[in-house]
């Protein structure tokens, strides 16, 4: 055969291309980004199937450039464009996506290494050796008007002889309260604490004003300073006035929790500290994996801010590594306080700007868009699934083709393949003890009457009684789904089951697997597909029977005038697709999912729909488009699984993919109308005018619809 | 100073077709100006244009020596222009009156109801001024096709049209009603309207009109006066050459009976009788044509023989085998070749290959089919050889038919049936919509293989195509074959026109003589 320069020109860009993608797929399923070498080919599971099926996808790019030349630049456009609008789709759901930055658990901590202004707060106690020498101890504590305080001092030993008085002074050391004795009801009130008459309790004192008190602790006059363990408690039932203390527990909340009525959006928390102590407020998220953005401020007594900062420095990380878990949480370091008093650590996450929203937005939808674009050659299991999805999705586009190149818009592939299915796994779980040979074989024919004998009964009612096949069709897959259902459920479904699935089918009933990754395989049918889309080409193009289906989808009053037996030519037509439809059934049953389950296919029928109107319904092309859907869905579960994205996603893309095609055919149809009309406009003579221009356009609609 | 005058008009429509290229049109107040040109010519586009149906893409206009912009019919309605197309828009189920009236009607009980009478009163009114006769109460769907185009006229004078359009008015008319529609053009002239005269028959052209203006390949060649030129000049302005119309037709003895058609009956769904008891017998080495106004039975008679369509009764056979009841392909085994009178609903599947396209009737035998497998060597050989017997303007036979002319077209169609080595040839319409050129070809071609020995049988819608061609001529009138005529020079366009019309009708025993 001799080629023109331009037929050369166009087969090596196509052999390049089917190369590149070879190399690029084998690239990512050997994983060889990790390690270049033959070594790393030949440790993966069944390399050499990998390899094969990675030529048969190159082998599909080959095809899709030969067959269709520039329109393969417009199916790929097509693809294109509708994956940008998911892109838009995916952002519009990730418009939320910064709401992470302002949400999560966070803690507030203050560090110092100056003594703590306050060592009581509310229900705390302390005990410290009491030291003669001194004299006295005093503690010191934050209160608010009103508070009632009661405040113990005690002996922990009753032996040791220590009789203690115990004082309240407010900050400017005027004495507010004495006392120096327990009574016998504090002593047994509070008897985990007092040991005897000789200790002393404040008991409901109300506090005159805001500020530090002081509570100071002596021998009772007249007695001897003795060497004893001394214990103070204080007690009230009003909140305690300070949060903090200095190197004490972190305190925290939650920020923007969601579903919540009064969503926390800042914390305030309050320390008590002296002049000149060199403090550290640290504010970080709970856990590395919240997403929360903090910034932290110090506010004196009258609500100033002294300091503020929303950061941390990568080396105060470091430095604070049990606190701080990155630089977006804050942190105010060695900030000297300029008076004694009450002070505010503030911290709220940082105030989201448009910027940041848009920038987290498409964050979000650049890694959601990732995962969907590589996910499936992210790992070989991956990939093991988009080649066994697409196996499936290439038989049923291969089904739809042959019926839409006759203008026959039956949309009977999903009904087809649940009788495939339903027979070869029925003939696989009765005779599961014959031979593989013989039990394969068997099986895959008894899904091809099934699926041939499903398309004919449509076929019949449309060519014989001009039932409109796409009613019977839908009508007839739901009689198929529920049949399948009905003998799953009362016939195949094992009694002590815990949901509706058959046995497994004994292994001499399965497709022999070509690549076994795990129990998830890619099997023989890969050849069983080479086979059927080289038959499928030669039905269409090189039979009889081809070329009838091709004049009846061109133009079937024309086929009815050249003698074609066009009712008989439908009729074959739609059951020769069931046949397809029913082996993708049977794929299903025998490679896939290895028993019947309940909604063995939801809606792949349909999706094969857009397979074949993507391969302009030419079945050398389905293989591409089918790979090419197929990795779209395996990739939008990758999505689905590793980012909040759904993957309805790809629902919308398929939509678009649709209305796109659609559009391109009515850009045909208006091409068509206008070669009618170029048609009628030469037929001056006898009738043109108008009228003609609308039976040309009506014409050009009936022709067009194989398209559509 | 011009009544309407378009200049440099420049129409190129979206798909890039130049429909028109710098055309001139200047029509004088009063004057019945032919536009003349072959099929593709640009005149259907420059009066579309006129009248508001495209717009140009370049050019002016101009109404009274006015620039004016016409935006759609409405407008140009409004303006004075009207035009009677040639598939009339009228509401089949209306009265006349009603159609007249149809969009302007006169309203009674504050618009809730038409005024009827009103719309009569008009109509008669009318048809006096301009002596166009109709019958204002009929429903158009019973009135005779000479009688809608007047229904057709008068709308457009009832919308105040002083300007009209008649696009090929003569096509779907007998001589006689072509006699009375220029008696109506001539007094619509006197009433002070202008006419527009789109026409390819020149024969009316110098009849009818005062000026005529020629287009070819979308440009305006010349306006003349009619008086000043001849057929033969405007032929050749048309087409560029010199054009020979006469076809090389010599004597030659008719041979055995090839189709013998008996009382051959259709009636449809609704049980109209459109084929009613036609019996004839078509002869080796002749040309049977059938005359009749369109819609006469003629369609019906050869789809039934065919097989496109069931008969109700009769039966017909070819060679002594009988072919009705069989389906198309039991005809065409029996060696019947049919070339359709529309070929774009069944004639080609426009989206198919030419190569495809030619082998419709024997893809299924040797040579194309060996051992069940297409010979795809075997169908390009069919239509390389093909495309070059018949002169067919394709590069190859892997294109679409859609994107070849309408005359390239029809030159598939006659070489895929001319090639099936037909005993009988049914010929529906084979020039219709085809180029003069291609239109000599078909005769030659046609008059050739009946020399030849092959039984033809011509339907057609122009007359002198079939008193051309024909070696017999059988009339159809309302389904009925009501004369059967050799075809002597005696035989006259007007006698046929009688029995077209079915004012006449042959008496049985001479009809047998011809049958």
């Amino acid at each position: 055969m001799r080629l023109s320069s331009r037929q050369r020109a166009l087969l090596g860009f196509s052999l390049l291309m089917g190369l590149l993608v070879v190399a690029l797929i084998s690239y990512k399923a050997y994983d060889l980004g990790s390690d270049f070498s033959w070594e790393t080919v030949k440790n993966t599971t069944d390399w050499q199937s990998v390899l094969l099926v990675n030529v048969l996808i190159g082998i599909s790019v080959t095809l899709l450039i030969l067959e269709l030349k520039w329109d393969a630049l417009r199916v790929l456009l097509t693809v294109v464009v509708a994956l940008l609008f998911g892109y838009l789709m995916t952002a519009v759901f990730s418009l939320d996506a910064a709401d992470d930055l302002i949400r999560g658990d966070f803690r507030v901590q203050v560090l110092s290494d100056a003594p703590s202004a306050v060592d009581l707060s509310y229900e705390q106690d302390v005990t410290a050796d009491f030291d003669p020498a001194a004299g006295e101890a005093r503690y010191h504590f934050a209160g608010s008007e009103g508070d009632e305080v009661t405040i113990l001092a005690y002996a922990t030993d009753a032996e040791a002889g220590l009789d203690v008085q115990v004082s309240l002074l407010d900050s400017g050391g005027e004495v507010l309260e004495t006392a120096n004795e327990a009574s016998r009801r504090f002593t047994r009130q509070y008897s985990d604490y007092l040991t005897g008459e000789t200790d002393a309790v404040i008991d409901g004192f109300a506090l005159p004003a805001n500020g530090t008190y002081t509570i100071l602790v002596e021998p009772e006059a007249g007695t001897d300073p003795v060497a004893a363990e001394l214990g103070v408690a204080l007690f009230s039932d009003a909140a305690p006035a300070l949060d903090l203390l200095y190197n004490g527990p972190a305190v925290g909340d939650v920020f923007n929790k969601e579903n919540a009525d009064n969503p926390v959006t800042e914390a305030r928390y309050t320390f008590a500290g002296s002049e000149g102590d060199a403090i550290t407020v640290l504010a970080y998220v709970l856990r590395s994996n919240v997403a929360a953005d903090l910034k932290v401020a110090l506010l004196d007594a009258d609500g100033n801010t002294l300091v503020q900062n929303s950061d941390a420095s990568r080396e105060q990380v470091e430095t604070y590594s049990a606190e701080l878990k990155s630089t977006k949480d804050a942190i105010i370091e060695a900030f000297i306080l300029p008076a004694d008093g009450v002070y505010t650590v503030y911290t709220q996450p940082e105030p989201l700007t448009t910027g940041t929203r848009l920038s987290e937005t498409f964050k979000t939808t650049n890694k959601a868009y990732d995962a969907f674009l590589l996910g499936p050659l992210s790992r070989l299991n991956r990939w093991v699934i988009w080649i066994r999805d697409a196996l499936t999705l290439i038989m049923l586009g291969l089904a739809i083709a042959i019926v839409f190149r006759a203008n026959q818009f039956s949309l009977g592939a999903e009904g087809q393949l649940y009788f495939g299915a339903l027979a070869s796994g029925v003939v696989g779980l009765t005779f599961g003890d014959l031979p593989k040979p013989i039990l394969v074989p068997v099986a895959l024919l008894s899904a091809a009457t099934a699926g041939f004998l499903w398309g004919l009964l449509p076929g019949a009612l449309k060519a014989y009684l001009g039932a409109n096949e796409l009613v019977s069709t839908l009508m007839l897959n739901t009689i198929a789904q529920r049949f399948y259902e009905m003998v799953l459920t009362f016939q195949l479904q094992p009694p002590d089951a815990g949901y509706t699935a058959s046995e497994w089918i004994p292994e001499n009933g399965l497709l022999p697997p070509i690549i076994d990754l795990n129990g998830d395989t890619v099997t023989v049918a890969v050849y069983l597909l080479i086979f059927l889309v080289l038959l499928t080409w030669v039905l269409i193009q090189r039979t009889p029977i081809g070329y009838e289906i091709r004049m009846i989808g061109a133009n079937i009053k024309f086929a009815d005038f050249g003698g074609v037996n066009t009712r008989r030519t439908i009729m074959l037509t739609m059951a020769i697709s069931g046949i397809v439809a029913g082996l993708a059934g049977a794929h299903l049953a025998m490679g896939i999912h290895r028993k019947l389950i309940l909604n063995i296919s939801i809606g792949l029928a349909f999706e094969g729909v857009v397979v074949a109107l993507l391969a302009r319904n030419n079945p050398l092309v389905v293989p591409f488009t089918g790979l090419l859907y197929a990795y779209l869905r395996t990739g939008s579960q990758v999505m689905e699984r590793d980012t909040n994205i759904s993957a309805e996603v790809v629902r919308i893309i398929q939509a678009v993919v649709i209305l796109l095609i659609t559009a391109e055919a009515l850009v045909t149809f208006f091409r068509r109308r206008r070669i009618q009309r170029r048609g009628t406009i030469e037929l001056d003579i006898g009738d043109s005018g108008d009228n003609n221009g609308t039976t040309g356009a009506a014409s050009g609609g009936t022709l067009e619809g194989a398209h559509v | 100073m011009p009544i309407i005058q378009a200049t440099d008009i420049v129409k190129i429509y979206p798909n890039g077709v130049l429909a028109n290229d710098r055309a001139q049109l200047s029509v004088e107040k009063g004057e019945i100006h032919a536009l003349v040109g072959e099929n593709g010519a640009g005149k259907s586009t420059l009066m579309k244009i006129l009248y508001g149906i495209e717009a140009p893409t370049s050019g002016t206009i101009t109404l009274r020596g006015q620039t004016v912009h016409i935006s759609n019919p409405q407008a140009a309605i409004d303006m004075g222009i009207g035009m009677v197309h040639q598939n009339f828009m009228l509401v089949d189920s209306f009265s006349i009156a009603e159609n007249i009236a149809l969009g302007c009607e006169s309203t009674r009980n504050r618009g809730l109801t038409v005024d009827r009478q009103q719309a009569i009163r008009d109509t008669e009114a009318l048809s006096q001024q301009y002596g166009l006769f109709v019958e204002p109460t009929a429903r158009v769907d019973t009135v005779p096709v000479g009688m809608r185009q007047r229904v057709e006229i008068l709308k457009a004078l009832h919308r105040g049209a002083e300007i009209l359009i008649l696009d090929e008015p003569t096509a779907v008319l007998t001589p006689r009603e072509t006699q009375d529609l220029f008696a109506a053009v001539r007094n619509l002239v006197n009433e002070g309207k202008t006419v527009i005269f789109i026409t390819h028959k020149l024969r009316e052209v110098m009849e009818i009109s005062d000026r005529v203006t020629v287009m070819r390949d979308a440009r305006t060649v010349d306006t003349v006066h009619t008086a000043d030129t001849s057929e033969a000049e405007l032929a050749r302005m048309m087409v560029g050459r010199e054009v020979f119309m006469v076809v090389d037709k010599p004597p030659v003895d008719r041979g055995k009976p090839v189709l013998e058609a008996r009382s051959l009956t259709y009636i449809n769904a609704t049980g109209r009788t459109l084929l009613h008891n036609a019996t004839f017998t078509t002869y080796e080495a002749e040309i049977l044509g059938i005359a009749g106004v369109e819609g006469n039975g003629q369609t019906e008679l050869v789809e039934v023989l065919t097989g496109l369509r069931a008969a109700t009764g009769g039966e017909a056979f070819v060679d002594g085998q009988p072919v009705l009841g069989y389906g198309p392909r039991k005809v065409r085994e029996a060696h019947v070749a049919h070339i359709p009178e529309d070929r774009l609903t069944n004639g080609v599947a426009v989206m198919a290959s030419i190569g495809d396209n030619l082998i419709v009737d024997r893809y299924y035998r040797s040579p194309f089919t060996r051992a069940g497998i297409l010979d795809s060597a075997a169908i390009s050989t069919n239509s390389g050889q093909l495309i070059e017997q018949f002169n067919i303007l394709a590069p190859s036979g892997d294109l679409p038919v859609g994107s070849l002319s309408g005359g390239n077209m029809q030159k598939v169609v006659l070489a895929r049936e001319l090639s099936s080595s037909p005993r009988l040839l049914i010929a529906a319409q084979p020039t219709r919509g085809v180029d003069i050129g291609a239109i000599e070809y078909i005769h030659q071609q046609l008059v050739d293989q009946r020399t030849g020995g092959l039984s033809i049988l011509l339907v057609s819608a122009d007359l002198q195509e079939v008193m051309k061609l024909s070696d017999r001529i059988m009339v159809m009138y309302n389904g009925e074959i009501v004369g059967i005529f050799p075809n002597t020079p005696d035989l006259t366009e007007e006698k046929l026109g009688l029995y077209m019309l079915g004012a006449e009708r042959q008496p049985a025993a001479e009809m047998e003589r011809f049958r």
